[in-house]
């Protein structure tokens, strides 16, 4: 089941009601039974690979506890191989299998391994590194093994973040299961604002701007240039409004019945960097990452001085890539990430240096749009179905700008007009590309600013806040793209 | 070496790294409390600190430290146990 549909409108206040109806003892079964429920609406068949990794981590955790030395490594290890099993055959499978084929054609081998014809079970890759979270924790003894299975099962499925996160951790999740949660009308509120606040981003915003993206992306030979840089920019935008959008309603959602996720977003826009931009952006796959690989991998290494640090860095950004999709596209937008994030540690006393001589009114506002245009440019990768067309997209923007450079060097502001202002087409109207640009700026301007635009509209007298709020829901209604489009993260 | 000396000796060693002469180090100071001390310059800072002190931390024990008392707390103990041998 997914947030944005007529489903949900009923699966929500219904679970909701019943829940808090509900003598406690019998909440996490109710809740255990709704996260099955809203999970069957995807792939019936696939909750069978779930109840799998769930009952293997499940054991595996328990089977831990009274095990020491190599015994207890040996068991994270079965289970983490087992984990890592069903992600590599559903979702890394066909990408090996068809690169080793390529690389046999090219040698002249002979190489008949066909290629697996699997749906991926929706949000996959989140629950498996939340499995992973819960067995890595034991582990390392800073959580017990839970022996109610049926508990275990509901911190591996609990709907509001099933499908895409946030990914949460056993000692911040599991122990809520069992808090007793009585109904409180200022946190149900609180809760209920930012679902319209996440579905106003994902409906109104996001799905309105991935109408003029893909209709770019899906034939990028056939616009200017000025319209791919503009796609590439609202793709920012609309991919940040969909998954921050989707982390609004579930943490809103979890929020209402009394439930505390992780934040998964803090303005990421106003990051002055590429490493502070991914502490503030998808926050919990990087801190999963951080803990499990990129620390353990760097203490190791960190004999080889600064490399260990760099090579450490390289493989923990091209498997936050890599994560996203079994694409060359994904590895190499990781790629470009850890090159920017190396390149950063290299130069931190440089950087240093600038941002203490030269003034912050100038420093901070720069340091925001480098990275922004760092990202939007990597986005090439990740928004193009493979590399030749993040390719060709590149390669036309690249010639734009050295004609518009060259335009300008030359003084021929009449011929750089083109080039400004697109001509309109059935797919993209000045007034629609206009209200986009507004859009985005505004964005970028709010990120950077103190304030957060959803604490300050708390912040106002209830009849302000409550017109803002029907004026938001109004605005999903008129402006609102109902057309079916699921959210970006899903399929990850 | 007290525990005040080692404070101190840490103090140098994390000025040096992250290039701020003006750091002052407490015992319950964390990373939140000083500009620049993020994962990645971290372990530019346990590397320091184990040439500075002649010492080695084993991995588990560094990633359970919360604060500079705790990291001081593991010198003391690293030196103590290096006098021994």
């Amino acid at each position: 089941m997914s947030f944005k549909s007529l489903e949900f409108l009923i699966f929500f206040p219904l679970t909701t009601a019943l829940y808090f109806l509900l003598p406690h003892r019998f909440r996490w079964g109710l809740l255990l039974a709704a996260s099955c429920f809203f999970y069957l609406f995807f792939v019936p068949a696939y909750i069978l690979i779930l109840f799998a990794m769930i009952a293997v981590d499940y054991f595996a955790a328990i089977v831990m506890e009274n095990l020491a030395g190599r015994k207890r490594t040996a068991c994270l290890a079965v289970s983490l191989a087992m984990t890592l099993g069903i992600l590599f055959a559903f979702k890394y499978f066909n990408f090996f299998n068809d690169n080793i084929g390529a690389a046999a054609r090219f040698l002249g081998w002979n190489y008949g391994i066909g290629s697996l014809k699997l749906l991926l079970p929706l949000g996959l890759s989140f629950h498996t590194f939340q499995s992973m979270s819960y067995v890595i924790e034991v582990y390392r003894r800073n959580q017990n093994p839970e022996r109610n299975f049926g508990l275990y099962a509901l911190y591996v499925m609990f709907y509001p973040q099933l499908v895409a996160g946030p990914i949460e951790r056993p000692q911040h999740l599991l122990p809520q299961f069992s808090e007793r949660h009585y109904f409180e009308y200022e946190r149900a509120v609180g809760g209920l604002r930012r679902m319209v606040w996440g579905f106003f981003k994902k409906i109104v915003i996001a799905d309105r701007l991935a109408l003029f993206v893909t209709g770019v992306y899906n034939a990028p030979a056939d616009v200017p240039s000025v319209i791919l840089v503009l796609a590439t920019v609202f793709f920012a935008v609309q991919v940040y409004c969909d998954f921050s959008g989707y982390a609004d309603i579930a943490l809103g959602a979890a929020q209402v019945m009394g439930f505390r996720l992780r934040e998964n977003f803090m303005k990421p826009f106003s990051a002055q960097g590429v490493a502070e931009f991914w502490r503030r952006w998808h926050i919990s796959l990087t801190s999963w990452l951080h803990d499990y690989l990129y620390v353990p991998l760097a203490l190791h290494r960190r004999r080889w001085g600064t490399w260990g640090i760099i090579s450490a860095v390289m493989l923990t950004w091209t498997l936050i890539g890599f994560w996203h999709g079994a694409n060359w596209t994904y590895v190499v937008f990781g790629l470009l990430h850890g090159a920017a994030v190396s390149g950063e540690v290299l130069a931190a006393k440089l950087v240093k240096k600038v941002r203490t001589t030269v003034s912050s009114a100038l420093c901070v506002p720069a340091g925001i749009l480098v990275t922004f245009g760092f990202f939007c440019f990597t986005l090439v990768f990740f928004r193009a179905p493979d590399i030749r067309t993040a390719w060709y997209v590149l390669s036309r923007l690249a010639g734009a700008l050295e004609r518009a450079v060259g335009l300008l060097l030359r003084g021929d502001l009449a011929a750089l007009q083109p080039l400004a202002v697109p001509p309109e087409n059935s797919l993209f109207t000045l007034p629609g590309i206009a209200a986009a640009a507004l859009i985005t700026v505004l964005m970028i301007a709010s990120h950077a600013g103190k304030s957060d635009t959803r604490a300050t509209l708390e912040s106002w007298p209830a009849w302000a806040r409550w017109t803002g709020y029907a004026a938001l829901v109004l605005g999903i209604f008129l402006f609102g793209s109902f057309e079916s489009s699921g959210f970006i993260y899903f399929q990850f | 070496m007290d525990d005040h000396e080692i404070l101190l000796e840490l103090n140098k060693v994390f000025a040096g790294v992250l290039d701020d002469p003006a750091l002052v180090l407490r015992r319950d100071t964390t990373a939140d409390d000083v500009e620049g001390w993020d994962s990645l310059s971290h372990i530019q800072l346990v590397v320091a600190v184990e040439k500075h002190f002649g010492i080695r931390f084993l991995s588990a024990e560094i990633q359970s430290w919360r604060t500079v008392g705790d990291m001081a707390d593991a010198v003391a103990a690293g030196l103590e146990d290096r006098g021994r041998r």
